[in-house]
C-alpha cells in the first residue's frame, strides 16, 4: 500500500515536473513572439484609470465632505474653499498618487497649452473616442439629433470669482460666433445654429440638420464656447458705447474690438490677458519679456480624491524659446519640469542621454498624426500645365511611390514609427488597413513609369524631366517647419523626387504667409501634418479628404472649398467625383445611423487611398515627453496630438512635485 | 664666384623659400589639398548625397591592418558596424563585428559619377565591397547617412576654389585700381583713396551679410556661388590696391620707368609691361595671404545660413548643419570640415609667410 501510494506520488511526480519544464518553455516562447509594441501599449485604454473613462465621479457621489486648498491661498481675503469650489466638484482620480500642494513649474511657452489643460463644457477620454462632461454635468440629444440640451454644474466660478452661467455661453455663441460684425463668415459648425437658455444652468442648442459630434467639436474646441461676458460685455458694442470701446482699443493696441476678442480667445500672449478671467487651472499674473508667470486659479473647479482643491502645483514659470535646439537642451539639462511640444523626434537620444544625471525623466509618447507629413500638390494652382499635372492621379501617385518611407522611417523614427499614407489611427471605427497602404510601396520603376506616361521625359538629356511640351518643370514645396520633422523628411524626399528625374525644390516660409498664400491658392506645393485622424475629429472634420475648409492645413484645393464654403458663388465648381466627397462629408456629420456614417468614412478614405489627394509618409511616431523626476502623475505613455488637445484626457491638473 | 653669379632672381627665390621648412610643409598641405578637392570625384569613396541609412550618425570607422587575433594584413580592412537602437537610450550603437572583415579596394567601381562634368565615371580611389553591402565611413557619418570623408572633399572643392576665385577677382580690381592711383595721381587716386577709405571702415560681416540677403533666393545653387565670390572680393581689394598704390609713387620716377616713357610708351603699357613685373613676387605673396580670408569669408556667410545653401556642399555648410548643441553632444565628428578649414588657413599663412621672404632673397642678409 505505502509503495503503491509511493510510486503513484512519484510518477506523479515525474509528470508534474515534465509539465512545469514544458508550461516553462511555453512561457519562454510566448515571450519571445510576443513582444507588445509601445504604440499598442500607448493606444491601450487599459493603462489609464478606469475612472478617467466615464463620468467622473462628484464628491457628494464619493461621500467627501471636507475640502482643503494649497496654503499659499491662505490669508489672501478669499472665501473659504467650500464656497469657491462648485457645489458638488467633480473628483479627478491621479494616475499614481495622491499628491501634494507646492512648487514652481519651469516650462517653455509654447507648451502652457499643454500643461494648462484647456477646459471646455466637455472632455476627451482616453480612449479617443467618447466624449465625457467637464464644466457641463450633463446632455442629452433628442432622437432626430437636431436638438442638444446642455446642463451645467452648479456653482462653477471664474478665477475672479464671478459665476459661470449659460450667460456665458449664450454671449460666447450669439453675440460672437453669430454675430457677423465679429465674424463675418460664420464658422461651419455654427452655420444655423440656434441658442437658447432654459434657466442660468442649462440651455438648448436647435440644429438646422442633426448634428451628433457637435460635443466632440465643443468638446475639443472650447475656446469658442466660453468667454466672461461680466469681463468681454466692456468690449463688445452691443453692451457698451462704441466709441469707449474705440478708445479702450486705442489704449490696449488693437485694431478692433473684434481683433481684441480674437486674441483673448486664442489666450496669446498680450498684456491685458492678466486682467481676463479664466476656468483653467492656473491664471496668468505677469507677463514680462521672455518670461510668463502664472498663480493657481483659486476658483478651479476638481478636486482631487481626498477632497483637496486642484491643482497641486502652485505656479508656472514659462520661458519665451522659440528655438527647438534652445528647448532640447534646456530639457535635456533638466532645466525644464515639463517640455513636448519643441522636443524633435530626432533628439531623443540626447534627452535619454539627460536622464543620466540631470533628474529628468524621457516619456515616449505616440503623436496620433496619421502621417507626419502630408505633402499637397496644389490640384486648383494657376491654370497652365502644372494644375493638369497635380491634377493627374498618375502624377500624385508616382511622386508617393518614389518616396522610401522604409528609409525614412529609419533616419528620422529609429525605426519606431509607421509608413503610412494620410488616413485615420488604427484605432479608429473607420479605419482599414489599405486605406495606409495604398500606393505607400517604393517604387522607383513603377513611378518612373508613370511619369514617363505622362509624357513627362527628359527631352534634353539633363537628367531631368521636362514638361509634355519641352519647356523645363520645378517642383517648388514651401512650407514651415512646425510640429512635426518636416524639413528633415522634406530633406529625403526631394532627394527622391530627385531620383525618379524631377527637379524638385523646398523652401521654408514664414508662417503668415504659407497660411495667406494657402487658402488664396497660390501655393505650387506645400507640407502640413495630418491630425484630425481620430474618432473625435475625423467625422466632423474630415479635411484631409474632402474640400469644405480653406486653411493652412489644406492647400491642395482651396477653390473647390471655396465654392463649397461660398454655396457656389466664388471659388470654383469641384468635378463630379470632388463633389460627391462633399456631400458624403456632410452626410457623415449628419447622420445618425452608425453603420451608414461608418460606411460613408469608409468611402471618403477609400477615395484617399484610390486618388491620393495628398502624399503621406510615415505617421504614429514616437513623441518625446520629458518631465523633471520629481513631476508625479504624468502618464508614462499617451498620445500627442491636436485631436485631443495634447494632454487634455490625462488630467495635468493632477500632477504634483513629490517633496 | 661665377656660379654665384649666374643664378637668376627665380632660384634665388626658390633656394629662399626652400630654407623656410614649414612654407615647404605648408605648400606640401595645400598641394595634397587642392589635388583631394579638383579630384574629389574620384578621391571620395561616395557622392556626398549617397545616403546610407544603416550608418546614421555612425562614428568615424578604424582602419586597420591588424584583425581580431593580431594578424597582420597587407591589405587595409574595415569590420564591419551592426547597428541596433538601444531600447532604454534609444542611441544607435554600433559595434564591430569581427567576423566580417571588408578589405579596401583601390581603384575599385563605385557609385557613378560625372568627372568634372565632362565624362561618366565609376572608379574611385578606394572602396569596400562594391556590391553594396560593407561601407567605409572613416570620418563618420551625418544625421541622413552621408559620408562625412566624401562631404569634405566635396565641401574642399567648393571652400578652396572659392579662395582662388575670389582671390583672382580682388587681385583684378586691386592691381587695376591701385596701379591707376599710383601712376595717374591726381583726382582718380583720391578717388579711389576715399573709396577704400570708406570700404575698409565698414564692418566687413553686417555688409557681407546685408549684400548676401539681397542675393535671390531663387539662384541656382552655382549662381549662388558666383555671387558669394564677387561678394568677398568687392571687399578684399582695398589693402592690394594701396599696397600697389604705394608701389607704383615709388616707382614712377624710377629710371627704367622715364626711360620707357621717352621711348613713347603709353601708360598702360608702361604700367604692365614695365612696372607691374617688377613687384610680381609682392603681389603673389599678398594674394596668398589672402586667400584664407576668403575662405574664413565664405565659411563665415555659409555658417550663417546667408552664403552657400545646401544642397551644395561646401565647408562652411557643413559646419552650418553641425551648428547646435546635439552636435557636440552627440556626433562631435561632424565638426571635422572646422579641422579642415583651421589646417588650410594655418597652411596659406605659412605659404605666405616663406613666399614673403622669397619674394626679397636678400633680406635675411641684412637681418643678420
Amino acid at each position: 500500500m505505502q509503495s503503491l501510494s509511493l510510486s503513484v506520488s512519484r510518477s506523479q511526480f515525474l509528470l508534474s515536473c515534465f509539465c512545469l519544464v514544458v508550461s516553462f518553455f511555453c512561457l519562454v516562447l510566448i515571450s519571445i513572439f510576443t513582444k507588445p509594441t509601445q504604440a499598442a501599449e500607448a493606444n491601450n485604454p487599459a493603462n489609464y484609470p478606469s475612472a478617467w473613462l466615464e463620468p467622473a465621479k462628484t464628491a457628494s457621489q464619493l461621500d467627501i465632505t471636507s475640502f482643503s486648498q494649497s496654503s499659499i491661498l491662505e490669508g489672501k481675503g478669499l472665501p473659504p474653499v467650500e464656497q469657491r469650489l462648485p457645489d458638488d466638484p467633480p473628483v479627478i482620480v491621479p494616475v499614481d498618487s495622491i499628491g501634494n500642494y507646492g512648487g514652481i513649474a519651469h516650462i517653455i511657452a509654447d507648451d502652457r497649452g499643454m500643461f494648462i489643460a484647456a477646459e471646455g463644457l466637455f472632455t476627451i477620454s482616453p480612449d479617443l473616442k467618447t466624449i465625457l462632461p467637464n464644466l457641463a454635468e450633463s446632455w442629452s440629444y433628442n432622437d432626430e439629433g437636431d436638438q442638444l440640451t446642455v446642463t451645467l454644474r452648479k456653482g462653477l466660478k471664474w478665477s475672479d470669482g464671478h459665476p459661470l452661467t449659460t450667460e456665458d455661453i449664450l454671449f460666447s455663441v450669439n453675440d460672437l460666433q453669430l454675430n457677423t460684425n465679429f465674424m463675418p463668415v460664420t464658422l461651419p459648425n455654427f452655420i444655423g445654429l440656434e441658442l437658447h437658455a432654459i434657466d442660468s444652468w442649462s440651455f438648448v442648442i436647435n440644429f438646422p440638420d442633426p448634428d451628433p459630434f457637435f460635443i466632440n467639436y465643443v468638446a475639443q474646441s472650447p475656446e469658442y464656447f466660453l468667454l466672461p461676458k461680466h469681463y468681454f460685455r466692456e468690449y463688445h458694442p452691443d453692451y457698451t458705447d462704441p466709441n469707449l470701446i474705440a478708445e479702450r482699443m486705442e489704449e490696449l493696441g488693437f485694431s478692433s474690438w473684434s481683433a481684441f476678442m480674437t486674441t483673448s480667445m486664442q489666450k496669446r500672449l498680450f498684456p491685458d490677458l492678466v486682467n481676463h478671467p479664466t476656468l483653467s487651472s492656473f491664471k496668468i499674473e505677469s507677463l514680462s519679456p521672455g518670461l510668463y508667470s502664472y498663480q493657481r486659479n483659486p476658483y478651479y473647479f476638481k478636486v482631487d480624491p481626498s477632497g483637496q482643491q486642484l491643482p497641486y502645483i502652485d505656479a508656472i514659470e514659462a520661458q519665451d524659446v522659440r528655438e527647438n535646439e534652445v528647448a532640447v537642451a534646456k530639457a535635456s539639462t533638466g532645466q525644464l519640469d515639463f517640455a513636448g511640444v519643441r522636443l524633435p523626434t530626432q533628439d531623443i537620444p540626447l534627452l535619454k542621454l539627460g536622464e543620466q544625471g540631470s533628474g529628468i525623466k524621457v516619456n515616449i509618447w505616440n503623436r496620433l498624426h496619421g502621417s507626419d507629413l502630408s505633402i499637397q500638390a496644389n490640384m486648383n494652382y494657376g491654370d497652365g500645365q502644372k494644375r493638369e499635372l497635380f491634377s493627374d492621379v498618375r502624377f500624385r501617385r508616382a511622386l508617393s511611390m518614389a518616396i522610401n518611407r522604409d528609409e525614412m522611417n529609419e533616419i528620422i523614427y529609429f525605426g519606431r514609427g509607421t509608413p503610412r499614407q494620410v488616413t485615420v489611427v488604427p484605432g479608429s471605427d473607420y479605419f482599414e488597413p489599405e486605406f495606409a497602404t495604398a500606393w505607400a510601396q517604393y517604387d522607383v520603376e513603377a513611378a518612373n513609369l508613370l511619369l514617363d506616361e505622362i509624357g513627362l521625359h527628359d527631352v534634353n538629356g539633363d537628367g531631368v524631366r521636362e514638361l509634355p511640351d519641352g519647356s523645363p518643370l520645378t517642383l517648388t514645396v514651401e512650407y514651415v517647419d512646425t510640429e512635426t520633422p518636416k524639413q528633415v523628411s522634406m530633406e529625403l524626399v526631394v532627394s527622391y523626387w530627385n531620383d525618379v528625374g524631377l527637379d524638385a525644390r523646398q523652401r521654408l516660409i514664414d508662417r503668415e504667409l504659407q497660411y495667406s498664400r494657402a487658402i488664396s491658392g497660390e501655393l505650387e506645393m506645400t507640407v502640413w501634418h495630418a491630425d484630425r485622424t481620430t474618432d473625435i475629429l475625423f467625422p466632423i472634420n474630415p479635411d484631409f479628404w474632402a474640400p469644405r475648409k480653406l486653411a493652412a492645413s489644406l492647400a491642395m484645393w482651396s477653390e473647390w472649398s471655396r465654392w463649397y464654403l461660398t454655396d457656389g458663388n466664388l471659388g470654383e465648381e469641384p468635378p463630379p467625383e470632388i463633389r460627391q466627397l462633399q456631400i458624403w462629408a456632410d452626410e457623415l456629420a449628419t447622420t445618425m445611423d452608425r453603420d451608414r456614417r461608418i460606411e460613408l468614412g469608409k468611402l471618403l478614405l477609400a477615395a484617399n487611398a484610390e486618388n491620393v489627394w495628398t502624399i503621406g509618409t510615415v505617421g504614429l511616431a514616437p513623441q518625446p515627453v520629458v518631465t523633471s523626476d520629481r513631476l508625479k502623475n504624468v502618464v508614462e505613455f499617451g498620445l500627442w496630438g491636436w485631436d485631443i488637445r495634447y494632454t487634455m484626457p490625462y488630467h495635468p491638473a493632477s500632477w504634483y512635485f513629490a517633496q | 664666384m661665377s656660379e654665384l653669379r649666374e643664378l637668376s632672381p627665380g632660384r634665388l627665390a626658390w633656394l629662399r623659400f626652400r630654407r623656410h621648412r614649414l612654407a615647404m610643409i605648408a605648400a606640401g598641405v595645400l598641394v595634397v589639398l587642392y589635388l583631394l578637392a579638383m579630384f574629389c570625384e574620384f578621391m571620395s569613396p561616395y557622392t556626398p548625397q549617397q545616403r546610407n541609412a544603416r550608418a546614421i550618425n555612425a562614428p568615424p570607422m578604424d582602419i586597420r591592418f591588424f584583425d581580431a587575433e593580431g594578424q597582420f594584413h597587407l591589405r587595409p580592412f574595415v569590420y564591419d558596424l551592426e547597428l541596433t537602437i538601444n531600447p532604454d537610450t534609444w542611441m544607435r550603437e554600433y559595434e564591430e563585428n569581427t567576423s566580417i572583415a571588408y578589405p579596401i579596394r583601390f581603384f575599385a567601381r563605385g557609385e557613378p559619377y560625372e568627372f568634372w562634368g565632362l565624362f561618366e565615371a565609376d572608379r574611385h580611389l578606394f572602396s569596400v565591397d562594391p556590391d553594396g553591402s560593407g561601407y567605409i565611413h572613416w570620418f563618420g557619418t551625418d544625421s541622413l547617412g552621408r559620408d562625412m570623408y566624401s562631404r569634405v572633399l566635396y565641401g574642399a572643392r567648393v571652400s578652396l576654389s572659392i579662395g582662388v576665385v575670389g582671390v583672382g577677382l580682388t587681385l583684378f580690381l586691386g592691381v587695376l585700381l591701385g596701379g591707376f592711383a599710383g601712376y595717374l595721381g591726381g583726382m582718380f587716386d583720391s578717388a579711389v583713396q576715399r573709396m577704400t577709405e570708406v570700404l575698409q571702415s565698414i564692418p566687413t560681416l553686417p555688409l557681407w551679410m546685408a549684400l548676401s540677403a539681397a542675393l535671390p533666393a531663387a539662384w541656382s545653387p552655382i549662381t549662388t556661388y558666383f555671387g558669394v565670390t564677387i561678394i568677398l572680393s568687392l571687399f578684399g581689394w582695398t589693402t592690394l590696391a594701396r599696397q600697389v598704390r604705394g608701389r607704383f609713387l615709388a616707382m614712377r620716377e624710377e629710371d627704367f620707368v622715364i626711360a620707357a616713357r621717352l621711348i613713347g610708351a603709353n601708360d598702360t603699357r608702361v604700367i604692365f609691361r614695365h612696372m607691374l613685373p617688377s613687384f610680381t613676387s609682392h603681389i603673389i605673396t599678398t594674394a596668398t595671404l589672402a586667400v584664407p580670408a576668403m575662405i574664413l569669408g565664405e565659411t563665415a556667410l555659409s555658417f550663417l545660413g546667408i552664403g552657400l545653401r545646401a544642397p551644395v556642399v561646401s565647408w562652411g555648410v557643413l559646419l552650418q548643419q553641425a551648428q547646435n548643441y546635439q552636435v557636440i553632444v552627440m556626433t562631435p565628428w561632424l565638426l571635422l570640415p572646422g579641422a579642415f578649414i583651421v589646417i588650410t588657413v594655418i597652411a596659406f599663412n605659412l605659404l605666405g609667410d616663406g613666399l614673403r621672404d622669397a619674394a626679397d632673397p636678400y633680406s635675411s642678409l641684412r637681418e643678420q
